[in-house]
């Protein structure tokens, strides 16, 4: 194996740099509800971890309906049916997000909307804390996986791509696929906010709500449905995470609430290039400083955010206010 | 020194830590009925058929007011909650039996947090005879200055920060810990290394420890001990975020450098994230074997594709079966009783909780039984210096220095199938004073003094 100047082979570079992608990936699907639900709502959602939790407890409970339900993977066929089926718990796990979002944002939200931003930012505190007991509620204090399968949890059964003989190192399938999803997320929503009629009105209401109302737009429709979609992409994610057999919590919103302010600083609030980028940028700068030097796991992130902040302070794409 | 000789499976049954045992427990235990000396009625356990009973017009008539602070929930409650289960087992088998001298104990449960100093003054003020708790390391350090300042005997089901009898609180009066502390399952852990591959068989080793004063602990203790017996260095040392949801990069760290031995204090979901994260990227293929003092005590997360390969695990002072059930039948008990309440398999903090009441309540039982009337803290207090006393985990005994000497257990995390649960097989029982220094030594420095 060839060796970098860091005495680090390229097997070890590649494996660090996906394992960056990977969790940027994920940040990218939760900070991308964020950003879009700031730049036309104008609401710094604290919940919206929450909504991720929510995704990841969820896929726990549907995948493990399944998994009890259908045949181990043991031949093309079955394990074409399994990844369909799990393929659907993500989806519905993410799905079930969309009506919690949209319900949330119509009565909570939307009274509160010419209010201090402290009152919002109060209120959506006030609704962490109570999606946060309730997923205490509902799926307990302990940390939660989904079924195994056969013993094997849900992304070692469906681990199909032989990296080793292809790359020469050992990688999950289900990272690699969840890396996709990623991408495939970003050039949707650009997709979605450049050439859909609908996604031009989000565009057209997050900059100007009142003359966006004034040729016939439902301003409350609109927000209704950016808190809707940011709910799905929150839960989406979660799901995403908990089919690598990363055990569910009722904190972990936490965690990645805070990982993707720092994911839209660095990209610029509103700007959904930006928070792709910015969540690269974080998941691959944690991955290596882990790797470099393993005490900077935690200031590492935080440490690029205040880079860029002295550097450019709007961000790297910065479209502070409106969806770009 | 050199180290003691190692207890094996084939060795005692008894489990005899340090310490002696009393007259009437030594004949209990001789009788057979340990599991009744251990659990049941302490006027049973302390007291002959033929002694007469404490006059009762000398014993309040009310329940004992006792307290726990634990996790319930978070994710440290894969722990906290087993201490939970232990300690209310512990209270229904003492209550059941007859009491602490007639007296029913009555345990308030409440949410450790980290407010380790306020749940303590809470049950101080609310009249609480006895606190037991906390599992947090950080918190207990923290909240020993208060139990010194207040004076209401506490027993820490766990918190096992080495240092905090040895240099932290030098000369406790009321604070108390029961579970093992951490040298002694850390030493375990490099022992067991060094007995599967030989000392000159390792060259390097790998840490990955919780990233607070348990697992910086654990990882000075093991790094000590394994640099003392063999040539071993140190290649990676990572410490994730406690509770954090991604281990990859640590493990693809691991993996580049191929240790010889792989140390990890990882406990709870962060044990269960770290082998199903290591099982992905062939962490148990690059390495020779893992240990890890703690790992069991996520026996109920583990799936049998998270343990596979050469996984060894300790137990602390506890082990279900061990010895097996065709030998010592508490510890199967317990496992049915856990299983029953709770649909848990106890681990070692199930014990942990178990033990610190067990603990209390065999003291002031005999202490009532001495004095004629109920003692007072100072007398319980001292009381409990000394202290030996049976749990299904075997013989314990409170030493001079406030921390509880038991067996330390380690053995093969394997999977059972017959049981499709996680078990220790091939374990090793190590006498507590082959880990642990004497009362009043610093741990560190006794490991650097084995030749």
């Amino acid at each position: 194996m060839i060796e970098l100047p860091l005495f680090i082979d390229l097997g070890d570079a590649a494996v660090h740099t996906l394992n960056g992608i990977f969790r940027g990936s994920i940040l990218f699907m939760i900070a991308s509800g964020l950003t879009i639900i700031f730049g036309v709502l104008g609401v710094l959602n604290l919940a919206h971890g929450e909504f991720y939790g929510i995704g990841a407890f969820l896929l726990t409970s549907i995948a493990t309906f399944f998994v009890v339900r259908i045949a181990a993977p043991t031949d093309p066929l079955s394990t074409a049916i399994f990844a369909a089926a799990i393929v659907i718990a993500v989806l519905l796990s993410a799905a079930i997000l969309i009506p919690i979002a949209g319900a949330i944002e119509a009565t909570v939200i939307r009274p509160i909307y010419d209010r201090a931003e402290m009152y919002q930012l109060l209120l959506t505190y006030a609704l962490l804390l109570i999606l946060v007991d309730t997923i205490r509620i509902i799926w307990g204090s302990q940390p939660v996986r989904p079924a195994a399968v056969d013993g094997q949890q849900i992304h070692a059964a469906l681990d199909v791509i032989p990296m080793e003989e292809l790359f020469g190192f050992q990688y999950s399938s289900v990272r690699i696929f969840t890396i996709f999803i990623g991408i495939g997320t970003f050039l949707f929503l650009l997709w979605f906010f450049d050439r859909t009629k609908t996604g031009r009105i989000i565009r057209a209401t997050a900059i100007d709500r009142e003359a966006a109302t004034a040729i016939g737009v439902s301003s409350d429709r609109v927000f209704t449905l950016v808190f809707a979609l940011g709910g799905f992409f929150a839960g989406f994610s979660g799901a995403l995470y908990s089919v690598s057999a990363i055990p569910a919590t009722a904190e972990m919103g936490g965690t990645a609430l805070v990982l993707s302010f720092v994911v839209i600083v660095i990209g610029g609030l509103g700007s959904i290039r930006g928070s792709f980028v910015g969540a690269i940028l974080v998941g691959v700068v944690w991955s290596w400083a882990i790797a470099e030097y393993p005490p900077a796991e935690i200031a590492a992130p935080f440490a690029l955010m205040i880079l860029v902040l002295l550097v450019r302070p709007e961000g790297l794409y910065g479209a502070w206010g409106e969806i770009e | 020194m050199d180290k003691p000789d190692t207890q094996t499976e084939e060795g005692r049954a008894d489990s005899n830590g340090i310490g002696n045992i009393g007259r009437r427990g030594m004949l209990k235990a001789a009788g057979g009925t340990a599991l009744a000396i251990a659990l049941a009625g302490c006027s049973d356990v302390l007291l002959g058929d033929d002694e007469e009973v404490v006059d009762v017009a000398d014993v309040p008539d009310e329940p004992v007011e006792a307290g726990l602070q634990t996790f319930t929930e978070g994710p440290a409650s894969v722990l906290g909650l087993q201490a939970q289960f232990g300690a209310e087992e512990a209270v229904r088998r003492i209550n059941d039996a007859g009491g602490v001298a007639g007296r029913e104990i009555e345990l308030d449960v409440v949410e450790e947090g980290d407010s380790w100093i306020e749940n303590y003054s809470r049950f101080v003020d609310d009249g609480k005879e006895v606190t037991f708790g906390p599992i947090s390391s950080g918190g207990h350090l923290d909240l020993v200055g208060e139990v010194e300042a207040q004076g209401v005997v506490n027993i820490a089901t766990d918190g096992t920060v080495t240092r905090m009898f040895e240099e932290e609180l030098d000369d406790p009066t009321y604070a108390f810990r029961f579970q093992n502390h951490d040298v002694m399952e850390a030493a375990s852990a490099a022992l067991t290394a060094i007995e599967q591959l030989g000392a000159d068989e390792i060259d390097t080793y790998a840490n990955i420890n919780p990233d607070y004063a348990f697992g910086q602990d654990e990882r000075e203790i093991f790094n000590a001990t394994i640099e003392q017996l063999t040539d071993a260095e140190e290649v990676y040392s990572g410490f994730p975020e406690l509770a954090t949801d991604d281990m990859s990069t640590h493990v693809t760290s691991v993996v580049s450098e191929e240790p010889d031995v792989l140390f990890t204090s990882c406990w709870g979901g962060d044990a269960t994230l770290l082998l199903s994260q290591g099982q992905d990227q062939g962490m148990m293929d690059a390495t020779d074997i893992i240990v890890g003092p703690v790992l069991y005590g996520s026996a109920n997360d583990f799936s049998s594709g998270d343990i596979e390969g050469n996984i060894w695990s300790g137990s602390r002072n506890f082990y279900w079966d061990f010895p097996d059930s065709d030998r010592w039948s508490p510890g199967r008990e317990l496992f049915d009783a856990a299983q029953e309440a709770e649909d848990t398999i106890p681990t070692a903090h199930y014990m942990s909780g178990y033990g610190a009441v067990t603990c209390w309540a065999t003291a002031v039982e005999g202490l009532v039984d001495m004095l004629g009337g109920w003692p007072e803290q100072e007398q319980i207090a001292a009381a409990l210096e000394g202290h030996g006393f049976y749990t299904p985990a075997g013989y314990h005994v409170m030493a001079e220095d406030h921390q509880c000497y038991s067996n330390a257990h380690f053995g093969r995390l394997t999977w059972n199938d017959e049981m499709d649960i996680p078990v220790i097989e091939e374990m090793t029982i190590r006498d507590p004073r082959e880990v642990s220094p004497p009362p009043g030594e610093i741990s560190v420095e006794w490991i650097e003094s084995w030749s």
